[in-house]
């Protein structure tokens, strides 16, 4: 509140004085949880008096009887009371829609939400912090419509993948742009983020709002708003939960020697030598159970918050500890926050932003598809009745204790009269777990982000605002390969180390207007930055260690191979927006930003990326102003340019620098000696430029019956071209990908948000939201790439196709007819669980023959549903709510099954002598047989919590004590035929093609309790 | 007054501070221009004659590929024995599963990835020879000829590969961008044949024998006397090897074990080197070979019918060309390369990791000259007894201790004494289709095995993922 609304204030208060009062009031305003709100404002309706309540929440009025008071705070729902003969009125304030208050961040500034003329969500983190998850992208699934988040790898700490509205780009990344404080950074700067400290997220959704980020905005902008102090008594707090993870198990990849034997038996009447072997040695294991460990997660956060009129602060602490249900996987963070801003005069504003945070995350270094494929008769570590299998011929050192590898029971005397040397093993590699365990893989992440910023009020409404950003980041890793983690012992012992620094600094200087002039609502930005990125790092691989004893790169006696590399990338940009609304009723906004680029060259450094909007409130109208049913009702429609520059082709120096020709050091041993050799690096494309997205979004916003009922219905359409594609070319060029512009995508869809709610009670509330997101994808022009096909695996050729007027990467290859019977496999029932590599095809075009022509689409990776349900209660001082969640419509390519079900096993081959129609089977993993419906519906989280009433607080000595228990994924439903263990797991591969499922790692339960205390 | 004005003065100083630090990282004139630091560009490179001879050791480099795994880096040479020696009789997997069981079967699918890289690697041999041949003009007088005649060798090796490998294949002899036509049109062999012989005729004039591990006279001269034998013309092919053996550099060993395990000796004609126990220059062919070394499962494992015929007529040579698996007695494995040594062989380790071997892969070697020299003489003859294709013929076969003297030679002997003398060194399958019985002698190892041999096999798929870039310019081979 400024001087001058205070003064009037103070004169009201004083004018009333001199009418007469007979009743002074008084009364403590509280929020739900019994925290008192300091500075609510309580007025008397119609007339001009008016306080507002001081630190400890309480106020004292004098009033009339029969008056009306009014009590209202930022963030919460207003309520009125008339005064009877009670001179005490205690209120608590719900926490709820303000809805004319509620203010948005777009960008360089905010933006009231009744004024929004673009498609902006935002979720403000009341309850998030509760969610037993390491990461807080992680917590926003199913919390945005329009906003698609998949675990796509489930590794402790790893990030999922974030997309809003579909995959507009075919380069490296449809991610979108993520910013912090003001601050553009990489997803991954979020593996260090704390739940705790985050305030809000704010996310521009259409490209008329995501347009002042410009050539970033292109796959729609995440804003994250960290907390602030606020004016009042320093409040501690302290946040925390410990939870247990499980994870989610698939029943087709668990295979038993048990019942592979009984399935033999029942097909030919007998049990072959190999199985009767693999059943003498009495282990029949789930490899899932040893691979899936299970684990804990657990994450304690203290702040504080205050501040005085002119200077406000928060400072934090938190820790993160989640041991991910993976074997070895385990995320450790440890991070700090201190946020100050202050008034130095009534002209001049400062204030710094410092957050430090150091993460260590020990990875699951192996996969999940080559462990899993390993047979359940094979023990952990040999015991003393496994022992006596060993084929001491070939392992005579081979002791109880070590290792088992399949290998070891080869050559086994079955019958013990050498009529029989029996061979069960299908594999030479080792032991599975020891893959794993043996082997120490981590990322070390120190990171130091924060700004510094000076405002400065020029004259009344316009300010100027410097701002300087930053964050470093280093990266240390190391991966230990430890002499039993490979079948070839010592010799393949190594070490590999890599680091990297990284300094991005942003420099940003702009003005802002703020204005109303009757009715005439004027917030205008202009500016300009410029910010730069430098990276250096070096790698180095050693070998040559004789033991585990000591993991140092001294301790190598080769070292095979060491790099370093700098690489500097540079931007700048000039921006503008002005925002404009008439009345709260006629609502516009115009915006332009010109981005310049190092990465591109000559004449195609910079791009203009302009965007308009229109919103009218029709509620404000005369003709619906008091209606019963209509509270509040917006038309809006938004059209807008954004870009996207983003590359990824694996080398460094392309991504940097694709426009130039670049030659590379390289070598070749020339009569003994290694001789430096240069090598070209790259085609160069001079013209390469940005990808741009154009989007219109109409849209309607509205509130029913007093905003019980309020939502948005958006459609938007959004067409990316000049795309920017690594594009495969001929490899008789002496290269096998070159950068260029191509093609175009659109993506269209329907976005719909309803809350509700339902029961507003003092001691029962009751609300709802209902979100749903439907998007289409489509390849409208690929130049000449039309039609091309591309595989990831040269060894599982698996075909995607991305054809003109199909979804981008669509799966591509036969349609399976029908099983080639077991009878004519060569070994069906080894190994145990393998099933056939080949099935019978469909002759599409009927000409008799199984070739190219007849390959067809067989489906696409992208959801073309999802949709999230929240209910939310109030019982008095119990809470529970829990979140629906399910995406519908996506496929899978699930080679997993390809390796789980051990196909390229030659048991597994059909015999050619006796299989008819050979001219009609091809491999399954050509066939839609492994295509899999990916849609789930799961139960995200389940939280129940309890608020201990404020008298029972206070005599603990604290403010206020919430207890809670939590469950995500407590259900999780997939498709039938769906067989791995997580849909939403998705290997990184090109966008072109997407959707590759190698196995990957599960989806988990956890159940949590936690606990928030403040004192 | 006095306290407004001292505040303008420290609002402005403010506003200095923060100025200055925005313009601290904005006044670079060439802000959005910054010089790559760990590469170069090409427009100032390959200018003066040291600088181009970093573009020829390049092509040494797509040679030899990288020591890999993952498909999407060319592996070069390293992988070159499953598209020759395991379409031959002399080699299979050891456990007959995968992708790479396609090459012994006959049953090779168009998207085979060994088959694509190896297309790849050779090209990208091409691509670095042609920058090379780009950039001559800024060579010195001395120096260019010297160039041109070591790229236009390289250039000549890859497509003698490629065009026997593959039939009719795009001809690129310079460097071309992405959307090239010339990517994707099929060159007659004769027109790729043509170019071949005049580059290999341009390296023999001007190289000289400096080297081993890079072109020389000597080498450009055998390769061209195995291409003048592949198109038939004999006399050329005659006076090229004798060109050689005049020469007085080249010499068999006395013991085959020296020529694979002491490097660099005078039978070497043309070798790519590698050098142990180093990410950048070792190989894994040799790992690969043995049985759980490597990274897969074996390959390049010997057959029964190469095994028989080395034991028949292979002499002392045959102990360092195979031996027994020691953890699978069944199987048998080639011993050429050994990463590992073989302590009854008397071969020492070579490196310290198996998979980052030094092993040179010899490319060419006088035995090969010397048996050329016999197969020119004979001239698609059945037999000959002409005393200096007797002498040469041997010369080779004394080395292997079989010095009872050869009054005659058959054309069949010729072929099996190039087997077990040539044995797994990439010979085999073109010598079969030279001598024009390839499809008489894999038809009966195919029926012999259960394979599935047809006279299409004989050339390799172009790869899948070429012909699906080119549009319908690029057309499949028969057969598959």
């Amino acid at each position: 509140m400024n001087l001058k609304v205070k003064m009037i204030i103070g004169f009201l208060l004083c004018s009333s004085m001199l009418i007469a009062q007979d009743l002074t009031v008084t009364g403590l305003v509280k929020d739900e949880n019994n925290v008192p709100i300091p500075g609510a404002n309580v007025v008397v309706l119609n007339t001009t008096r008016g306080t507002q309540t001081d630190f400890d929440g309480s106020y004292s009025i004098r009033v009339s009887s029969g008056e009306v008071l009014q009590f209202s705070y930022i963030g919460y729902e207003t309520q009125t009371v008339r005064v009877g003969e009670n001179t005490t009125i205690n209120i608590t304030l719900a926490e709820g829609v303000n809805r004319l208050e509620e203010v948005v961040i777009v960008g360089y500034g905010t933006r009231k939400k009744i004024h929004l003329t673009g498609a902006v969500s935002s979720v403000v983190n009341d309850d998030l912090d509760q969610l037993p998850v390491a990461r807080v992208d992680d917590a926003l699934v199913g919390q945005i419509a329009g906003v698609n988040i998949q675990a796509t790898e489930g590794e402790a700490g790893s990030a999922p993948t974030i997309r809003i509205r579909g995959t507009g780009s075919i380069t490296g990344s449809s991610s979108p742009l993520i910013v912090v404080d003001g601050l553009v950074v990489e997803q991954d700067f979020l593996t260090n983020l704390d739940m705790n400290e985050v305030e809000s997220f704010d996310v521009l959704k259409d490209a008329a709002s995501a347009a002042i980020y410009g050539s970033r905005g292109g796959n729609g902008v995440i804003i994250i708003t960290t907390k602030q102090g606020k004016e009042g008594d320093t409040r501690f707090s302290y946040q925390g939960y410990t939870g247990f993870k499980e994870a989610r198990q698939s029943d087709s990849y668990y295979f038993s020697v048990a019942e592979t034997a009984q399935m033999e038996l029942d097909a030919t009447g007998v049990i072959s030598n190999r199985t009767a072997y693999k059943q003498q040695i009495g282990v029949d294991r789930d490899w899932q159970d040893v691979i899936f460990d299970g684990g804990t997660i657990t994450s304690h956060s203290i702040s504080a918050r205050g501040g005085t009129k002119k200077t406000k602060f928060s400072a934090s602490i938190g820790f993160l500890h989640d041991e991910g249900v993976l074997l070895t996987d385990n995320f450790r963070r440890y991070n700090a926050r201190l946020k100050v801003d202050t008034q130095v005069n009534s002209r001049f504003k400062v204030g710094v932003n410092l957050a430090p945070s150091y993460s260590l995350r020990r990875r699951f270094d192996g996969s999940t598809h080559d462990i899993l494929r390993q047979a359940p008769w094979l023990p952990l570590y040999h015991d003393e009745n496994t022992i006596q299998y060993v084929d001491r011929n070939v392992y005579p050192d081979v002791q109880v204790g070590d290792y088992a590898v399949q290998r070891h029971f080869d050559n086994f005397d079955l019958f013990g009269d050498g009529s029989v040397l029996q061979d069960i093993s299908n594999t030479s590699n080792t032991n599975p777990a020891a893959k794993v365990l043996e082997r120490d893989r981590n990322d070390y992440k120190f990171k130091l982000a924060g700004n510094a910023y000076a405002q400065y009020k020029i004259m009344d409404g316009l300010n100027v605002r410097i701002q300087l950003a930053g964050d470093y980041q280093n990266t240390y890793r190391n991966r230990w390969q430890g002499v039993l983690s490979n079948r070839n012992g010592a010799a393949a012992a190594s070490l590999d180390v890599s680091q990297e620094n990284r300094f991005h600094v942003v420099s940003e200087n702009y003005l802002t207007y703020d204005k109303v002039i009757n009715g005439h609502d004027i917030s205008a930005i202009a500016g300009f930055s410029v910010e730069k990125w430098d990276y250096i790092g070096n790698a180095t691989s050693a070998s040559g260690y004789s033991s585990d004893l000591i993991r140092t790169l001294s301790a190598a006696t080769l070292i095979e191979s060491t790099s370093s590399y700098t690489f500097a990338e540079r931007f700048q940009s000039y921006f503008a927006r002005v925002n404009y609304a008439y009345k709260d009723k006629y609502l516009a906004s115009v915006s332009y930003r010109r981005d310049g680029s190092s990465v591109f060259g000559g004449d195609k450094k910079f791009g203009d990326f302009p965007a308009a909007s229109l919103g009218w409130r029709v509620s404000e109208e005369d003709f619906l102003k008091g209606n019963d049913v209509v509270s509040d009702l917006k038309f809006r429609f938004s059209y807008g340019f954004t870009g996207n520059k983003d590359l990824d082709t694996d080398v460094g120096e392309v991504d940097f620098y694709p426009s130039l020709a670049l030659l590379g050091p390289s070598s070749a041993t020339i009569e003994g000696d290694i001789t430096p050799a240069i090598v070209a690096l790259n085609i160069a494309n001079p013209s390469l430029q940005w990808e741009r997205s154009r989007e219109i979004n109409p849209g309607v916003d509205f509130g029913l019956f007093n905003n019980k009922i309020t939502g948005s219905i958006d459609y938007y359409n959004r067409t990316s071209d000049q795309l920017l594609l690594n594009n495969p070319v001929s490899a008789a060029s002496g290269f096998r990908n070159a950068l260029v512009n191509i093609g175009e995508v659109v993506n269209s869809g329907w976005e719909v948000e309803f809350r509700t709610r339902n029961v507003s009670t003092p001691n029962f509330r009751w609300s709802t939201t209902i979100l749903a997101s439907m998007n289409e994808n489509e390849l409208t022009n690929f130049g000449d790439a039309d039609g091309l096909i591309q595989i990831v695996d040269d060894k599982r050729a698996a075909e995607w196709i991305n054809l003109v007027g199909n979804p981008i990467s669509s799966f591509y290859g036969w349609v399976v007819d029908r099983d080639i019977p077991i009878e004519y496999l060569n070994e069906p029932f080894h190994p145990v669980g393998g099933e056939a590599q080949d099935v019978y095809v469909k002759d599409l075009n009927g000409d008799g023959l199984i070739d190219d022509d007849d390959k067809t689409i067989l489906g696409n990776p992208y959801p073309d549903l999802v949709w999230s349900v929240s209910n939310d209660f109030k019982f008095h001082n119990f809470d529970f709510s829990f979140l629906l969640q399910g995406s519908h419509g996506a496929e899978i390519r699930n080679m997993g099954d390809q390796y789980l079900f051990n196909h390229f096993n030659s048991g597994q081959d059909f015999n050619t002598s006796v299989t008819p129609d050979q001219g009609f089977i091809r491999q399954k993993i050509f066939t839609n047989d492994i295509i899999q419906d990916a849609s789930y519906v799961a139960l995200r989280n389940v939280n129940l919590g309890y608020n201990f009433p404020k008298d029972l607080a206070d005599k603990l000595g604290l403010n206020s004590l919430r207890l809670y228990a939590a469950g995500q994924n407590l259900i999780y439903v997939t498709a039938d035929g769906y067989t791995g263990f997580n849909p939403e797991s998705i290997n990184t591969t090109s966008p072109t093609t997407y959707g590759y499922q190698r196995a990957g790692s599960p989806i988990f339960r956890t159940i949590s309790l936690g606990l928030n205390a403040e004192f | 007054m006095e306290s407004k004005k001292f505040n303008v003065m420290k609002n402005l100083k403010y506003a200095g501070y923060f100025l200055f630090a925005a313009l601290l990282v904005s006044c670079d004139k060439d802000f959005l221009e910054p010089e790559p630091e760990t590469a170069i560009t090409s427009d100032t490179y390959f200018l003066n004659d040291e600088q181009i001879e970093t573009g020829i050791i390049g092509m040494y480099d797509a040679i030899q590929g990288v020591n890999s795994n993952n498909f999407d880096d060319n592996f070069g040479i390293q992988r070159e024995f499953y598209v020759t020696e395991m379409r031959s009789d002399n080699t299979r997997t050891k456990s007959q599963e995968g992708e790479a069981a396609e090459f012994e079967t006959f049953a090779i699918n168009t998207n085979n990835g060994t088959v694509a890289n190896y297309y790849a690697s050779f090209y990208a041999a091409i691509a670095r020879a042609n920058l090379v041949l780009d950039n001559i003009g800024n060579a010195s007088a001395d120096m260019a000829p010297v160039f041109e005649g070591e790229a236009k060798f390289v250039r000549a090796y890859a497509y003698f590969n490629l065009v026997r490998l593959f039939g009719d294949i795009p001809l690129i002899t310079e460097s071309v961008g992405p959307t090239d036509e010339r990517l994707f049109s099929r060159v007659a062999t004769s027109t790729i044949y043509e170019l071949i012989v005049t580059d290999l005729e341009t390296a023999a004039a001007n190289l000289d024998n400096s080297f081993k591990n890079r072109g020389s006279r000597a080498a450009a001269q055998g390769l061209l006397a195995k291409v003048h034998l592949t198109l038939g013309n004999y006399t050329s092919a005659q006076s090229l090897c004798e060109s050689i053996m005049t020469s007085g550099e080249y010499s068999l060993q006395s013991d085959l074990r020296e020529v694979f395990y002491n490097e660099g000796n005078d039978e070497v004609l043309f070798a790519i080197g590698f050098t142990s126990d180093n990410g950048n220059e070792s190989q894994n062919y040799s790992a690969e070979m043995l049985n759980s070394v490597g990274r897969t499962v074996g390959v390049n494992y010997v057959t029964d019918e190469a095994r028989e015929a080395l034991d028949a007529l292979g002499g002392e040579r045959t102990q360092y060309s195979y031996r027994q698996d020691v953890a699978q007695p069944t199987q048998y494995q080639v011993v050429k390369y050994l990463p590992n040594g073989d302590a009854n062989l008397g071969i020492d380790p070579t490196s310290t990791d198996p998979t980052s071997a030094g092993n040179d892969w010899i490319v060419l070697r006088y035995a090969d000259v010397l048996l050329m020299h016999v197969e020119a003489i004979l001239a698609g003859g059945q037999e000959t007894s002409v005393p200096a294709a007797l002498s040469s013929f041997q010369a080779v076969r004394d080395r292997a201790g079989l010095t009872d003297p050869v009054s005659s030679i058959t054309k069949q002997e010729l072929l099996d004494e190039r087997r077990v003398e040539l044995a797994f060194e990439n010979h085999r399958f073109f010598d079969l289709i030279r001598f024009g019985v390839a499809q008489e002698v894999l038809t009966a190892f195919s029926n012999d095995n259960g394979y599935t041999f047809s006279a299409s096999d004989l050339l390799l798929p172009i790869p899948q993922r070429e012909i699906n870039l080119s549009n319908g310019g690029l057309t499949q081979n028969p057969g598959y």
